[in-house]
């Protein structure tokens, strides 16, 4: 596979589909000639990759050392009191899920996360309320 | 800034007019070294790479920086990418390579479609015949390490290496393949164009406890007490960490900063990237939180970091729980030292650098968890 690449191409199912499905996997696989269980094998190797359902929104928050001391902790703690999940877990409405991730870059901005790929910086507890809720307006217009 | 003067085209201009080795000459009296950490002369590793037979060579950027506390490459990718682009194409020049691949990492992918669009217009303006592909990584930290970016972009769990062969000789698809990061690659075309460049100037990503975080340019061997003055700690300063790789040390204003200060000029990676922690922290918790980024980021394939990596998260957090008494202190230092020696890649080989060096310097805030 030198003409396309791999990662691009998950990528963009992902983009469009939310996740990488077994059906999107398979047509995949036909299509580029590439085994299943190597495509599952480089599809979660990456994190950014996902095999299984996601909420709507994808949460990312920093858990790096620069976030940490501008409390992210605290950041942390609220998501999971107010979306009533754990770290990694969906919302039972399937509007979020919420990962930790290492270092985003934003380090000058911390506290940091991403929401689908979209940083979202300088958070304070009530800011992350406030894009919640934003975000919940958003997915029901 | 010196990273921000543009070059517009110039560099380029000038390479095609005095040929290949002459760039290389150029480059190679003007120092200029890459900044990945390794400060290797640009010069020598495309000269390699040139001298091998193939009828293909590759070019790839390294825009995967993900070393906590970094944030200096998407510096340049927001505010000089199209100078960057032109040393991309200087190198391809150089190597006669006709396709680039500039590695994104995926937690930049937000900038990818501006990128993207420069990179055309870069192109249209330079009349050359090569394609600059972006790769869109998906976050896995190891896939700056060269020989797992080249494992990612062929499709593969990007996973490191052993070498030999170096990539420069037997990279990409078995063809001699040049990795430099954004910043190098930034300071190839301003090397060529400006009489005085200077080499020593470096990025810095400066974040934690501080009033003015953010990216400041200054020469190697700038005094602590100089960046102290500029970035202003919002409290009392009791440590700094040296992005994840260079140790967590106390502050010397005295002190001067440079690629031996940071990793004692044994770690590959080291950006200059310092974190400023207050006094209200304790050391443990930084700890803790660069342990987990091993963790998550430890590609598997060898046991001592893959396992040992978990291993230093459970003991901290044993200690953050003050059920251990001195011997485990011992064990979390054993540890650290065992994995480091007994690792495959940069990763590994430092990922005890933060617990030894706060051991050394801070173990008080670890005997405040001990019976
Ligand atoms: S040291 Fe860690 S990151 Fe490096 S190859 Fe081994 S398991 Fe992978
Ligand atoms: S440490 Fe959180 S963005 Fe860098």
């Amino acid at each position: 596979m030198k003409d396309k690449l791999l990662l691009n191409i998950l990528h963009e199912v992902q983009d469009k589909e939310g996740y990488l499905s077994e059906k999107s996997l398979k047509k995949i696989s036909v299509e580029y000639n590439i085994p299943m269980s190597k495509l599952y094998s480089v599809a979660t190797f990456y994190t950014m990759l996902r095999t299984k359902k996601q909420g709507k929104y994808v949460i990312e928050l920093c858990g790096s050392p620069s976030c940490v001391l501008n409390k992210s902790r605290e950041i942390e703690k609220f998501l999971e009191r107010e979306l009533k999940i754990e770290i990694g877990e969906t919302s039972k409405d399937d509007l979020f899920s919420v990962y930790k991730t290492s270092c985003i870059g934003c380090c000058d901005e911390a506290p940091a996360m991403l929401v689908n790929g979209e940083p979202y910086t300088k958070l304070t507890v009530k800011r992350v309320k406030e894009i919640l809720e934003e975000l919940r307006k958003n997915a029901n217009s | 800034m010196q990273i921000l003067r543009e070059t517009k085209l110039e560099g380029l201009r000038l390479a095609r007019k005095v040929g290949r080795q002459k760039v290389l000459e150029i480059l190679l009296k003007k120092k200029l070294g890459g900044r990945g950490g390794a400060n290797f002369p640009v010069a020598k590793k495309w000269e390699t790479a040139l001298g091998v037979k193939a009828d293909e060579r590759y070019v790839i950027c390294n825009a995967d920086e993900g070393e906590p506390g970094t944030f200096k490459d998407k510096f340049i990718l927001k505010n000089n990418f199209e100078t960057m682009i032109e040393g991309l194409l200087i190198a391809a020049y150089v190597l006669r390579a006709k396709r680039c691949f500039i590695y994104l990492r995926g937690e930049y992918d937000y900038l990818r479609e501006e990128l993207e669009e420069k990179i055309k217009e870069v192109l249209e303006k330079s009349k050359m015949k090569v394609s600059i592909e972006i790769v869109r990584g998906a976050g896995a930290y190891i896939c700056g390490e060269e020989t797992a970016i080249i494992q990612s972009i062929m499709g593969n769990r990007g996973s490191s290496m052993y070498k030999p062969p170096h990539p420069t000789i037997s990279g990409l698809w078995g063809k001699p393949t040049v990795l430099n990061n954004v910043e190098t690659l930034t300071c190839v075309p301003q090397a060529l164009v400006y009489e005085d460049w200077n080499p020593d100037y470096r990025l810095f990503s400066i974040s934690g406890d501080v009033n003015h975080p953010g990216v400041y340019e200054w020469e190697l061997g700038v005094k602590m007490s100089t960046i102290l003055d500029v970035v202003k700690p919002r409290e009392k300063i009791k440590a700094m960490s040296f992005g994840c790789f260079g140790g967590i040390m106390p502050v010397k204003k005295s002190s001067s900063v440079s690629q031996e200060t940071i990793c004692k000029g044994n770690c590959q990676h080291g950006a200059f990237s310092i974190i400023f922690i207050g006094e209200r922290h304790n050391i443990v918790d930084i700890c803790l939180s660069i342990a987990k980024f091993y963790t998550y980021e430890s590609c598997g394939k060898c046991t001592p970091c893959r396992e040992g990596t978990i291993r230093l998260v459970n003991l901290l957090k044993k200690i953050k729980s003050k059920k251990v008494n001195e011997g485990d202190i011992k064990l979390l230092k054993e540890f650290a030292e065992h994995i480091q020696e007994t690792s495959l890649c940069g990763l590994g080989q430092s990922c005890g650098n933060h617990i030894l060096t706060s051991l050394k310097y801070f173990k008080k805030d670890y005997m405040r968890y001990i019976k």
